[in-house]
């Protein structure tokens, strides 16, 4: 069974689970759908990143349903970044973690072999939101000749020349409405095995370079993917901003695993984000605050810090922003704090745990959330059911697939998995 | 959770849901497309303009935009929403002297109408100008950012120019949102227009305000009635536009309510 595990990568990534088990095999994984996991199993996990992820996956869903009441409490109404940025700053962390371990366990190839085996993954998941999009096209292409849109509608490239927008959705170029996340961790994932044996030989260049890169895109707007439809057109979340904050994560859960860096550690550090994050909240609620109600005044006026805030381009504020508030969270809150294994974490944990499936079901839900709230309207109250029914649909999946790898766990049949949570290959 | 306790949270969510859809109020087809105190009221107000036209002087008006602005989905330019417009200003300020310029072009971007403000708009010596924008960029899923910094520019050009400004958004209807994703651009341009202290005509909020009280209902199939529909929605938002540039200021000839409570 353990040999099963170590060579099943779908299980590393989605579990992050030490692949040589530092302490004796966690026996209580069989049965943590009922019951809170023992604190055997706990200790070697650190469920933070799972909660987080999974905070982050609601946080998501509901921001992607315009006209929701809910949407001003995310994340994103307390913070300058919003889900997007502790999406892949776990992401990067995590996959810092399991596949640093794995290059150090198997070497670069196998290792890198396993990482493609998870870019296969995620573009298999993309296809299928593709065709969740252009479903959606299909549902409302009548209707899409509304009068007083039809003229514009017409520019719309996808519309008049389907047959290419499919080339370029498979070319990651073509990124729809809410397609544009996916082909982001796409290309971050797969540079990750060139970056960490960067790591593993000069560490300090590769993080050098990584922020360098970074810094250029901030300075110069033109360094940039282009997408379809061309000419102007870019990848909205800029791969080259981007990759500063997935493999800084990487670096962090890489070194995660040989200590941490200590000079993380630092008081005077720890002051100083705690400052940077509070001047954040108080910032961007205010700016919350503000939009409730015109009348409240803002400290500071949005329209100064503009430049800072591209989301596409991972803004100054938003970048250091998220790392201030993972920094506070890293050391307020222990990886396997009491609160963490409790029932009302478990939602998170579990979604969490089970990033892709239900980031995919979180970006179909949030179209059809959307179609309701249109459909019917019904105010605050039909926001606020649409959006629990959201979150209940993906925590029960989420559930259901605990249940299922626990199940597949206690009869031995690992080999019957693999279709089934959609690995593929 | 268990997944009993969590299938029965779902049942519990299901029954929520549809008793909210159950009861869907009918209203009458034709209502009042009036427009509700809370799309306006934390827009700043415009200072000469209203000025202008209470005291008679001569006003011209340029209205910027696409489509929408151009009247296309009636085929007549004299039922577009600033024709609308200038009639129901002319029809509370009998004594103004009123010109609205229609300036649209289909498919425009904001970069490319603000390419044309020192060329076309501000010869014209406006004392405002609406600029109607938004679509093309959320369509085309343009650059936010340089959205939002076009806008800005084009603002502050026409501020520079003593040029007053008025924004509008994108129009709403209920099947181009799930595949057109405008939330972040309208997020653009009511931040831009907040920081700038530029009015923000909501139409967006305001078109979606009328479908879901039934005054206006633009799923229809019907060739001529898609033209009657579009007619009557540009006569509700020129109107509501006239309400919303003369605030502050008392109708010379206060109609009996133009489809307004204001």
């Amino acid at each position: 069974m353990l040999r099963a595990r170590q060579h099943d990568p779908d299980r590393i990534e989605r579990r992050e689970t030490p692949a040589i088990p530092l302490t004796p095999v966690d026996k209580s994984n069989s049965e943590e759908i009922t019951t809170v996991p023992s604190s055997q199993s706990v200790a070697q996990r650190d469920l933070r990143l799972d909660f987080f992820r999974g905070l982050a996956l609601f946080c998501m869903f509901i921001d992607h349903m315009p006209d929701n009441i809910l949407a001003r409490f995310t994340i994103q109404s307390a913070m300058f970044a919003d889900a997007a940025e502790v999406f892949i700053f776990i992401s990067g962390y995590t996959a810092g973690m399991v596949y640093g371990r794995a290059m150090e366990r198997e070497g670069f190839l196998l290792s890198g072999v396993r990482v493609y085996h998870r870019v296969w993954q995620l573009y298999v998941a993309h296809v299928f939101l593709f065709m969740m999009f252009m479903a959606t096209v299909g549902f409302t292409a009548g209707a899409l000749n509304t009068p007083v849109y039809a003229e514009e509608f017409g520019a719309a490239n996808f519309l008049n020349e389907p047959g290419l927008a499919v080339v370029k959705a498979l070319m990651l170029q073509f990124q729809p409405a809410f397609m544009d996340i996916l082909p982001l961790y796409i290309v971050l994932l797969a540079m990750l095995p060139f970056v960490l044996s960067g790591f593993k030989s000069w560490p300090w260049v590769v993080i050098f370079a990584s922020v360098a890169l970074w810094l250029a895109v901030q300075l110069d707007k033109r360094i940039a993917l282009s997408a379809y439809p061309g000419p102007d057109h870019v990848w909205f979340f800029n791969p080259f901003a981007w990759q500063c904050l997935f493999f800084l994560g990487g670096w962090l859960g890489w070194r995660g695993n040989h200590g941490g860096v200590p000079r993380l550690k630092n008081r005077w550090l720890f002051y100083f984000a705690t400052a940077g994050a509070l001047a954040g909240f108080v910032i961007r609620f205010s700016w919350t605050l503000h939009d409730f109600y015109d009348p409240l005044p803002v400290p500071v006026s949005m329209e100064f810090l503009w430049p800072l805030l591209s989301k596409g381009d991972l803004g100054f504020l938003r970048f250091a922003n998220v790392l201030a508030v993972a920094l506070l969270v890293s050391r307020l809150i222990h990886p396997q704090a009491r609160f963490l294994a409790t029932r009302g974490a478990r939602p998170f944990v579990i979604c969490g745990r089970n990033s892709l499936h239900i980031f995919c079901l979180a970006i179909l839900l949030s179209v059809l959330g959307h179609l309701v709230l249109n459909e019917f309207f019904g105010g605050t109250l039909m926001q606020i059911a649409v959006s629990a029914a959201g979150i209940a649909i993906m925590i029960s999946v989420a559930a259901l697939m605990e249940w299922f790898a626990a199940a597949q766990r206690a009869s031995g049949t690992t080999a019957l998995r693999a279709p089934a949570v959609g690995g593929g290959a | 959770m268990t997944l009993r306790s969590m299938s029965r949270t779902i049942i519990l969510i299901a029954a929520t849901i549809g008793l909210l859809c159950a009861p869907a109020p009918i209203f009458p087809q034709e209502r009042e497309c009036s427009v509700p105190e809370r799309f306006y009221i934390s827009e700043p107000q415009l200072t000469k303009t209203p000025k202008a036209i209470a005291h008679g002087q001569d006003v011209v008006i340029v209205a910027l935009g696409g489509a929408s602005t151009l009247s296309i989905a009636t085929g007549k330019p004299d039922l577009g929403w600033p024709a609308r417009f200038a009639a129901a200003l002319a029809e509370r300020f009998p004594s103004a002297h009123i010109k609205v310029v229609n300036l649209a072009v289909g498919r425009q971007t904001a970069k490319q109408a603000a390419e044309r403000l020192d060329r076309e708009v501000i010869p014209m010596k406006p004392s405002l100008v609406i600029w109607e924008t938004g679509t093309m960029e959320a369509v085309r899923g343009m650059d936010i950012d340089e959205f939002r910094e076009t806008l800005r520019a084009g603002i502050d050009e026409l501020r520079t120019a003593g040029i007053e400004a008025v924004l509008m958004n994108m129009q709403f209807s209920r099947d181009s949102e799930a595949v057109i994703h405008f939330e972040p651009y309208l997020a653009a341009m009511s931040q831009l227009a907040d920081a700038t202290d530029v009015p923000l005509f909501r139409r967006h909020g305001i078109m979606r305000h009328w479908a879901e009280n039934g005054s206006l209902d633009l799923r229809v199939t019907d060739n001529d009635q898609r033209r009657r529909v579009a007619a009557r929605l540009y006569d509700c938002i020129g109107r509501a536009m006239a309400d919303f540039v003369t605030r502050g200021i008392p109708a010379a000839n206060s109609p009996a309510k133009i489809g307004s409570d204001r």
